[in-house]
């Protein structure tokens, strides 16, 4: 059974800004749905349709079986939702929070304590429980936010961007207890700019660009889509680059190099041709100071699919003297 | 309905909250009323001797008019409140509840409502300490129940505003709103000495009946003459601003 069903959702904001542009997706109930996308691609503005916030000015989207435009009522009670920034009130502890929280969930009083002190314990705050908010780290705030969005046992739990800004452990318990709720069964709609959290956690991925869905499966599908390995050659200080590409040319198709001071070709035939490659640089006459081979990433997808990477997709690419690091 | 109560009692919980946490932010909603009071005491204090002002002294007449203003200042505070809710996300928690949006406005309006008492208390104690007369205890419990009226009115329109522009920069229209409204009443003169133009304004200003309401037993005895206009338009503020808040709460999301 599906736990979300979108059908050519668009939003277009005053100005003609088309902010997401007819998305299909479905998530099935269970999984961890990554969506995928860099700044401004449209993720959010997806979740704040798909959890009420936001009116769709086009197509259709069903959350727990109910109809986010005509039955919003019915999909806020099986939703939970933490947002990108974790609005809490700072003047207020996080026992305080988490029975507000309860109360307007309806909760009866009887249970609030009993279901605040078990989630307060289970994200790590139970010492930090009569604390006032604001004195929270931002690993802190994060996971009470997430405590708040399951006080009412969601179906679907929709997490945007939940990890953004935190530091190496708080990323790493937040992952631990999104396994644990796929494990017992909550829907989980995960949005991300991170490769790698997308893919430690998805079990399907959507990938969002300029509010289109351009890619959806699993990761290690996409992954197999984009298919060859690629090698990563850096060349010695000096090195003709323009030539250099001359010579890698008939092994493999042009890449773009991640921070155009280097060499990057998709191999036809795998490993297998690394030693052929670095043989015909050699009789050229350029010597390798680095070479990787790596295996596709979620950032290949990405590539493949929107001509860009995802990760360090702001900054502009710098271009060497002799042209864009292009292999050709 | 216990459901909705309890939500409501746990909003108002919260708004009251902030009083208690930080009462230093407070202070100056609670002063300015009394220190109106005084000030204008002394530069007009001698206006109270004009026929038609029936009041032993300009204080005694001028106490009511600052019960209202608090009563202004916790209506725009609350507004400027749900404005920063806005701006910093917490309104979007409030709005993701399956509670009904005119649950979560009641909560809003509740809180207002206890927390105009406190400036109206200030200014009384002060007020009477500097000898206005003691117009009776059902008559305070009269002016106090028509203060809270006019703040859940305000924090209506407060509300109206917030939502309508979602930033505190809308604070000085919110607090526009309680300061006209006062403004073209009586406040400052009875109405035989008011201006045409301005008497014009004041006979059809609803807050003018919500005044005359908490005046009385301040300046002359409570009669159901001057009470029912003060209940009846207190409590159309309230419905209509009301209304104008529950639209757009509704106007959010869904």
């Amino acid at each position: 059974m599906a736990a979300i069903e979108v059908s050519a959702l668009e939003r277009e904001f005053k100005g003609g800004v088309r902010a997401v542009d007819g998305i299909d997706l479905e998530v099935q109930a269970g999984e961890v749905y990554g969506f995928l996308g860099p700044n401004g691609a449209g993720k959010t503005t997806t979740v704040r349709m798909l959890v009420t916030l936001l009116r769709p000015t086009a197509g259709s989207a069903r959350v727990a079986g109910f109809d986010v435009a005509t039955e919003p009522a019915q999909v806020r009670r099986r939703i939970g939702v933490a947002l990108q920034e974790a609005a809490l009130d700072p003047l207020m502890t996080g026992r305080e929070l988490i029975q507000l929280q309860a109360t307007l969930h309806g909760i009866a009083p009887r249970s609030v304590a009993d279901r605040g002190d078990e989630l307060i314990g289970r994200v790590g705050l139970s010492r930090a429980a009569e604390r006032r908010v604001g004195t929270y780290s931002g690993g802190m705030r994060r996971r009470l936010d997430l405590a708040m969005a399951l006080i009412h046992r969601p179906e679907v739990l929709f997490l945007d961007e939940p990890t953004t800004g935190l530091d190496p452990t708080s990323r790493l318990t937040l992952w631990e207890e999104v396994r644990r709720l796929r494990d017992e069964g909550t829907t989980v709609f995960l949005t991300t700019q991170y490769l790698e959290e997308a893919d430690q956690l998805a079990d399907r991925l959507g990938i969002i660009a300029a509010g289109k869905l351009v890619a959806g499966g699993t990761p290690a599908a996409l992954k197999a889509e984009v298919g060859r390995p690629h090698l990563d050659l850096v060349l010695a200080d000096g090195a003709d680059l323009a030539a250099a590409r001359e010579v890698v040319a008939s092994f493999g198709d042009r890449r773009p190099a991640s921070d155009g001071c280097h060499l990057s070709i998709a191999l036809e035939h795998g490993a297998a041709e690394i030693a052929p490659v670095l043989r015909a640089l050699d009789d050229a006459g350029f010597a390798v100071a680095e070479l990787e081979l790596k295996q596709p990433t979620l950032d290949d997808v990405f590539l493949e699919k929107t001509g860009e990477h995802l990760e360090g997709g702001d900054e502009p690419e710098p271009e060497p003297a002799g042209g864009p690091a292009v292999l050709g | 309905m216990t459901h909705e109560l309890r939500m409501v009692g746990a909003l108002m919980r919260r708004g009251l909250n902030e009083i208690l946490r930080v009462p230093g932010g407070a202070v100056p909603g609670v002063l300015a009323p009394t220190i109106f009071m005084l000030g204008l005491s002394a530069v007009f204090g001698r206006a109270a001797q004009l026929p038609g002002f029936d009041a032993t002294d300009f204080r005694t007449f001028i106490v009511p008019v600052g019960m209202l203003q608090g009563a202004g200042f916790t209506g725009a505070a609350t507004g400027v409140n749900l404005a920063r809710d806005i701006e910093q996300g917490w309104f979007d928690r409030m709005l993701l509840a399956p509670a009904p949006r005119p649950v979560l406005l009641a909560g809003v309006v509740g809180s207002a409502c206890l927390r105009s008492l406190l400036p109206a208390t200030f200014l009384l104690a002060v007020a009477f300490a500097l000898g206005v007369d003691w117009p009776g205890l059902l008559e305070l419990a009269l002016a106090a129940v028509l203060v809270m009226g006019l703040a859940a009115a305000m924090a209506c329109w407060g509300v109206v505003i917030a939502l309508r522009f979602r930033t505190q920069q809308a604070a000085p229209l919110m607090q526009m709103g309680s300061f006209v409204a006062v403004l073209f009443t009586t406040a400052y003169a009875p109405r035989e000495l008011l201006s045409d133009w301005l008497r014009a304004i004041a006979d059809v200003n609803p807050v003018t009946h919500v005044l005359e309401g908490v005046r009385q037993g301040f300046v002359g005895d409570v009669t159901w003459a001057d009470t029912w206009p003060a209940l009846v338009s207190v409590t159309g503020l309230v419905v209509v601003l009301g209304a104008l808040a529950v639209r757009g709460m509704r106007r959010q999301g869904y």
